[in-house]
């Protein structure tokens, strides 16, 4: 369908005499056609309109209504270069066209401007880090040495790295097993008490997770009197994390067709066999991304460790006992401070940690592609393109063999290269 | 179980093992139990120091600077704190917890001087030279006083055309120390302008509204904020360190005797001579009383000083144990006695004589202490002298004249104008030292008691106006010199003082003697902007008109090419 | 051998339908057994969680009775404590995150699925989902540090020329001001608003591309076949298909944003007082009320905050169960 919109729009650009071919070799010198929809006229009306709009608040902002800053500058002539599009454009369309021009120049600046923030997100803070992490100091030490005036080349993140590490370990141990074998449940044991917990675990998704963190601050810190230590921050990820895992993994289990499994109990295996065997190999790559972006979630939490965590400045192996700080815990206490080189250290720590989550993420991609139907549709591409690939030799080898008869050297010498 | 599944889970579950195991060994090898605590912002800069400086002797000491009413509270909930950092005591009405229900100790840690950090722009540089009395302090905190040139600040500023900028008082969010301090000093002092009393909650005060104030929670988020560059206009109440550390000026704030006094380490020494410390042994052991300071006539005094406390178990009880007790008097001893050298530099104020003397007796107290190795002989403290008198608060510098509630206009000194960290940690009194000079109006030569003291690391800055007839004989720098050297430490190197000439209109650099002409209207920088977005965008303009006209052209031969 | 199926023997005299009784081996019977445990576990886990909470925040609540909904100081320990302004703020600051979401990303949606080439598409795809991944401390970074300083001047400039709409006026602002102060902009609930939004909109994007992808190519095609422009297709087909989608997916983002703590901890000046200035300093939400408050709270204040959090559970609850109601019913929801 969108070569049908692009076919409505299609005008031949040049209009020229075709001369009747004299070579007898048509398929070298056929040229694939231009079949873009953009007229040149539109491109016109969008520089024209662009630059208007920027000329007009141009004056606006010098002359009629002064303003401060890029931001306001922008978003007015964003708004000006809108008005002064649509009019171009209604100058020689009809009323559908214009609004379809002006929604799309709508939608597709949407888009840049989310994409835009992404960017300005990840490029403010890396910028902002880019000073810190030029000390590999940064990396190997902790900040038990440097005081308040210590400069960058003393102290780092490491504490903090291994923190998250050891905190977000902790969170998976309990969440992976106990997630995934009730998402089991709940898609393999159906049932009313099934349907009871799954409603209860859809309800706590909705938990929040500094109210998580609370939760283990009153319980586990103040009445049972165990540290604010990194076993509590891992509790604190886990509560928040669990339903998260189980809601996800369910969704996993449920896409599994029943016609598999079916097959499975019609050949006369156990339910634990089914599962073993059909479920969770069914699902794998998905099980996988729903547990690495559970963890990426779990791994950027800064406000249930927030409460449970405490604050040092050491390194500390240990979760059971002493304060364990991590990534985002770190970034938020340190940006606060008025000094400059502690706020390039937070900045520093923020970009670790979204190196980290870019990682997880990264990995979740490359498994959860790993689908059986995308791995069968790639194996049948890399079949078809095989095909091509001969067919296209064989043609060439025909058309060597057809130019030049005489040079079976070249003829071989052309053969390999096309087929390599 | 698919394999690279059950890899996963393997691996998740032997890192965690393997970091249980890890941690086993390095707790053994120390010879001290790591302990933990929490508390007050305020003194959370000499307190990470004194952390990071007794790494190496083994003493690992978690401090979270969460704020004094934290401080208070975790400590007397759960079993979390070994102990805490307060600026104030327990059981405070409305603005501290009730006492807990373990027994416990204060100690005193170190002084220092709560300062007015501030972030103003006159003529389009950083003004540094702002002097406050109280009322205007407590007016404008109270929001009262909302305008930066507001009748009141102008007449304690006089020849300084401070913009119509709004202020913007920065106070803390969370239950402070700081706060409770300041609002103390305002409350006993200014009741008038300030109604809300003692409160460690400023957002609680009726006076708070968050058109007029910011509120941001430590006193690293209060300075934080003032310390932002879009934030003109802001001016935050935190300890001296702060602004030390993020190159910010503070303000002078007007005492008893009619001067306007900076923070520094012998300002504040000088005031908490006149500090009552309550001496009766029992739960407030050691606390302070600061009505002396507030009204004490020495022209040294820094008004809004204070002492910052320890908050130390005396049982095992939350968790606490003979190992951590060890710990936790060795890191005290240690702040107590060589902590305190950096305190100056820092931006604190070491603790005199008898409170180290009476806070080690109470380390003693400490259950597991090492109490053999507590002797106040070997106390390296830059108070202590031979006869037991302050050696800070007796060769504290007397400020200049220049400083006086009554000077005219154009006694104005320059501070450095960068705000720069070597200047102001050069040394203490590098700002109110400032060298005699005479006025254009032949008044007296000043500052007399200040330079012929000039020991105990404090260099004087002596200087002179260019034109000068006669230079103050006593800052020991002749006409026209520029750093007078100090005795001591550093010198007051590295800092530009510049200085306002008589005529109030040519701010001179006393290092080249190079005078520049200021530049009259402080309302300059908003138009600035303006007119730089205007200039950026007329450039693109001109970049567009030519890409138009020569887009066509261009395009047209590019396609004719095509075809041929 | 899992499943066998015993037949009695039937008395010959009439056809009764045959009782079927399972039998499962033993390692179904454990697999069973453990997959229940953990079920049991799992709830055990979350009615703990959901009970403590409730338990002792009823002891705050019964102190403070109905007046906890109508007070706006928090001074528990003085028996003066209310959501009635945190949950304002709060919803405020949603309201602002949503307002920026929806269109956003119903462009980007639109985009993806509508106009983007394949390879944009899917690469596409991959940033936004990335985007959803950044921990909201990054995003609090970037509000806190970046986006107060550019946003500051809009907010004074839409103050100053729509200041007489109730929503858009600043207290203590001058019309004529010289020398405006950019303070008075910052830590509002607009800049929190516009972070908390970027935080939830690529939440949002995914599930309504989700949607979008699954309109119905015939349709689709038969619009285009009968000569709408593709803006005519995208209202009279992927939007209506897609509604519940959107709204659903909206209201999902509207529950992520309710409980978003960090980010709008950095950035607002806390006030605790109904706001409805959205341009002006000052605001508050439940989550950074607890922020704030868990270290100095007493027992009674912990309760008071309990109390705060799970009113604002409660609410974020009622959100999402609408939600998915919405979303189930229909018409793109009842395939996914």
């Amino acid at each position: 369908m969108t070569e049908l919109a692009q076919r409505e729009v299609v005008e031949p650009l040049v209009a020229s005499t075709v001369l009747p071919r004299t070579h007898a070799r048509p398929d070298t010198a056929e040229v694939r056609r231009f079949t873009s929809g953009v007229r040149i006229g539109d491109l016109l009306a969008l520089l024209g309109a662009a630059a208007a709009a920027l000329a007009l608040t141009t004056l606006i902002s010098s002359q009629i209504a002064p303003m401060r800053g890029v931001l306001a500058f922008v978003v007015v002539a964003y708004a000006l270069f809108l008005v002064v599009y649509a009019v171009l454009v209604s100058l020689d369309e009809t009323g559908p066209v214009v609004r379809d021009r002006v929604i799309a120049v709508l939608v597709q600046s949407g888009a840049f401007l989310l994409v835009g923030t992404l960017a300005s997100v990840l490029v403010y803070t890396v910028g902002r880090g880019f000073r810190s992490m030029l000390h590999l100091n940064m990396f190997t030490q902790d900040m038990t040495l440097a005081g308040p005036l210590d400069p960058l080349t003393r102290g780092g993140v490491m504490h903090a790295i291994v923190g998250t590490l050891i905190q977000i370990s902790i969170a998976l141990a309990i969440t992976i097993p106990l997630g995934v074998t009730t998402a089991l449940f709940l898609s393999e044991v159906p049932g009313r008490f099934a349907r009871f917990v799954r409603t209860i675990v859809e309800a706590m998704t909705a938990l929040p997770s500094i109210v998580a963190g609370l939760f283990i601050l009153a319980t586990f810190v103040l009445m049972l009197g165990f540290d604010k230590s990194g076993l509590a921050a891992g509790l604190a990820i886990t509560v928040m994390m669990l339903p998260i895992m189980i809601r996800a993994a369910d969704v996993v289990f449920r896409l599994v067709p029943h016609t598999l499994k079916e097959a499975s109990l019609g050949l006369g295996a156990g339910q634990l066999r089914t599962v073993l065997h059909v479920v969770l190999p069914t699902s794998r790559s998905g099980l996988t991304t729903a547990i690495i972006l559970a963890t990426a979630r779990g791994i950027g939490e800064t406000s249930p460790v927030l409460l449970t965590a405490g604050f040092t400045a050491s390194l500390n192996a240990n979760p059971l006992s002493g304060p364990m700080v991590s990534l985002p815990l770190l970034t938020f206490q340190f940006v606060k401070s008025p000094q400059q080189t502690m706020v390039d250290r937070g900045f520093g720590a923020a970009v670790v940690l979204m190196g980290l989550v870019l990682v997880l993420f990264v990995l979740a991609r490359v498994l959860g592609s790993q689908d059986v139907a995308k791995r069968a549709a790639r194996r049948q591409r890399r079949r078809a393109r095989a095909v091509r690939r001969q067919a296209l030799t064989r043609r060439a080898a025909a058309l060597v063999r057809r130019s030049a008869p005489a040079d079976p050297d070249h003829s071989g010498s052309s053969h390999r290269s096309t087929s390599a | 179980m698919p394999s690279r599944l059950r890899g996963l889970v393997v691996t998740a579950v032997l890192a965690t093992v393997a970091c249980l195991g890890l941690t086993s060994a390095p707790a053994m090898a120390d010879a001290y139990t790591p302990i933990t605590g929490e508390g007050s912002s305020w003194a959370a800069n000499a307190i990470d120091d004194w952390r990071a400086s007794v790494v190496n002797a083994g003493i690992k000491v978690n401090f979270a600077a969460a704020g004094s009413v934290a401080g208070l509270t975790g400590f007397a909930q759960g079993n979390s704190d070994d102990f805490a950092a307060s600026d104030i005591p327990y059981g405070v009405k409305d603005t501290s917890p009730d006492p807990p229900g373990r027994a416990f100790a204060y100690i005193p840690d170190v002084a220092g001087g709560t300062a007015l950090m501030y972030n103003l722009t006159v003529a389009g540089k950083r003004f540094t030279n702002l002097k406050l009395s109280g009322p205007t302090i407590a007016g404008i905190f109270a929001g009262s006083i909302t305008r930066w040139n507001d009748p009141k600040i102008a007449a304690e500023n006089p020849g300084v055309a401070l913009p119509p900028l709004k202020v913007t008082p920065v106070v803390r969010s969370d239950g402070s120390g700081s706060t409770a301090q300041f609002s103390l000093w305002m409350a006993k002092q200014f009741g008038s302008v300030w109604k809300c009393g003692q409160i460690s909650f400023f957002t609680q005060c009726g006076s708070y509204k968050a058109t007029t104030h910011q509120a941001k929670s430590g006193d690293n988020g209060v300075a934080g904020f003032v310390a932002q560059a879009g934030n003109a206009g802001s001016i935050g109440y935190v300890e001296y360190s702060y602004a030390l550390q993020s190159g910010f000026p503070v303000a002078k704030v007007l005492n008893k005797a009619g001067f306007y006094t900076l923070p520094t380490a012998s300002n504040v020494a000088v005031a908490l001579l006149k500090a009552k410390i309550t001496m009766t042994p029992g739960p407030t052991y050691l606390t302070q009383n600061l009505d002396g300071v507030y009204v004490d006539p020495d022209p040294r005094n820094y008004p809004i000083s204070s002492y910052s406390y320890f908050v130390v178990p005396t049982q095992l009880q939350n968790g606490f144990t003979n190992p951590k007790g060890k710990t936790l008097s060795a890191f005290v001893r240690y702040a107590l006695c060589d902590g305190q050298q950096k305190a100056p530099t820092l931006g604190y104020s070491p603790l005199p004589i008898n409170l180290v003397q009476a806070g080690l007796n109470q380390v003693k107290r400490i259950p597991g202490a090492e109490t053999a190795a507590i002797d106040i002989k070997k106390c390296n403290n830059p108070t202590f002298s031979a006869d037991g008198t302050n050696t800070l608060a007796k060769n504290a510098l007397y400020p200049d004249l220049c400083d006086k509630s009554t000077a005219k206009a154009g006694c104005v000194y320059g501070t450095p104008s960068n705000g720069s960290k070597s200047a102001s940690t050069g040394g203490q009194g590098d700002q109110n030292s400032v060298g005699a000079k005479p006025t254009g109006t032949g008044s007296t030569t000043t500052s007399t008691g200040s330079a012929t003291t000039g020991g105990a690391g404090t260099p004087v800055v002596g200087g002179a106006a260019p034109g000068a007839t006669t230079a103050g004989a006593a800052s020991g720098a002749g006409a026209g010199a520029a750093a007078g050297a100090g005795a001591g430490a550093g010198t007051g190197s590295g800092g530009q003082v510049s200085i306002l000439n008589p005529d109030g209109k040519t701010s001179c650099d006393p290092d080249t003697g190079q005078c520049t002409q200021l530049a009259a209207s402080p309302a300059e920088l908003p138009l600035d902007h303006v007119s730089a977005v205007s200039r950026w965008a007329v450039w693109l303009m001109i970049g567009l008109l030519l890409c138009l006209i020569l887009a066509p052209p261009a395009l047209v031969l590019s396609s004719r090419k095509a075809k041929s | 051998m899992g499943l066998a199926i015993e037949l009695d023997d039937a008395p010959a005299a009439e056809d009764r339908p045959r009782r079927i009784k399972l039998v499962r081996d033993t390692p179904d019977k454990i697999f069973r057994g453990v997959a229940t445990g953990s079920g049991v576990v799992v709830l055990s886990i979350m009615l703990l969680v959901g009970v403590f909470l409730s338990v002792r925040a009823f002891q705050a609540l019964k102190r403070a009775g109905l007046s906890f909904l109508t007070t706006r100081a928090w001074e528990p320990d003085a028996g003066h404590f209310g959501v009635a302004a945190v949950l304002t703020g709060t919803i405020l600051i949603a309201f602002v995150a949503v307002l920026i979401a929806f269109p956003l990303s119903t462009a980007t949606s639109l985009y993806i699925t509508q106009y983007a080439p394949d390879r944009m598409r899917s690469l596409l795809v991959s940033v936004i989902d990335l985007m959803a991944a950044i921990p909201s401390v990054v995003y609090g970074l970037w509000g806190f540090f970046f986006l107060q300083a550019e946003v500051a001047p809009v907010a004074a400039w839409i103050s100053r020329h729509f200041g007489w709409i109730p929503l858009f006026r600043v207290d203590g602002v001058q019309k004529d001001d010289p020398l405006p102060s950019m303070t008075v902009f910052t830590g509002s609930t607009l800049i929190a608003g516009l972070v908390v939004g970027m935080m939830i909109t690529p939440v949002v994007t995914s599930i309504m591309r989700e949607v979008f992808s699954q309109v119905p190519i015939g349709e689709r095609e038969g619009a285009f076949a009968l000569g709408a422009t593709k803006w005519g297709v995208i209202r009279s087909v992927v939007l209506p298909f897609g509604k519940g989608g959107m709204i659903g997916g909206t209201m999902l983002g509207l529950g992520r944003a309710l409980g978003e703590t960090i980010a709008v901890y950095m950035i607002i000046t806390p006030v605790f007082a109904v706001q409805p200035h959205i341009l002006q300093s000052g605001a508050i939400s439940v989550s950074s009320l607890i922020a704030l408050h868990f270290a100095e709270a007493s027992p009674f204040g912990l309760s008071a905050l309990m109390a705060a959090g799970l009113t604002l559970f409660l609410l974020t609850l009622m959100i999402n169960f609408a939600a998915s109601s919405v979303v189930a019913r229909s018409r793109s929801g009842a395939s996914s």
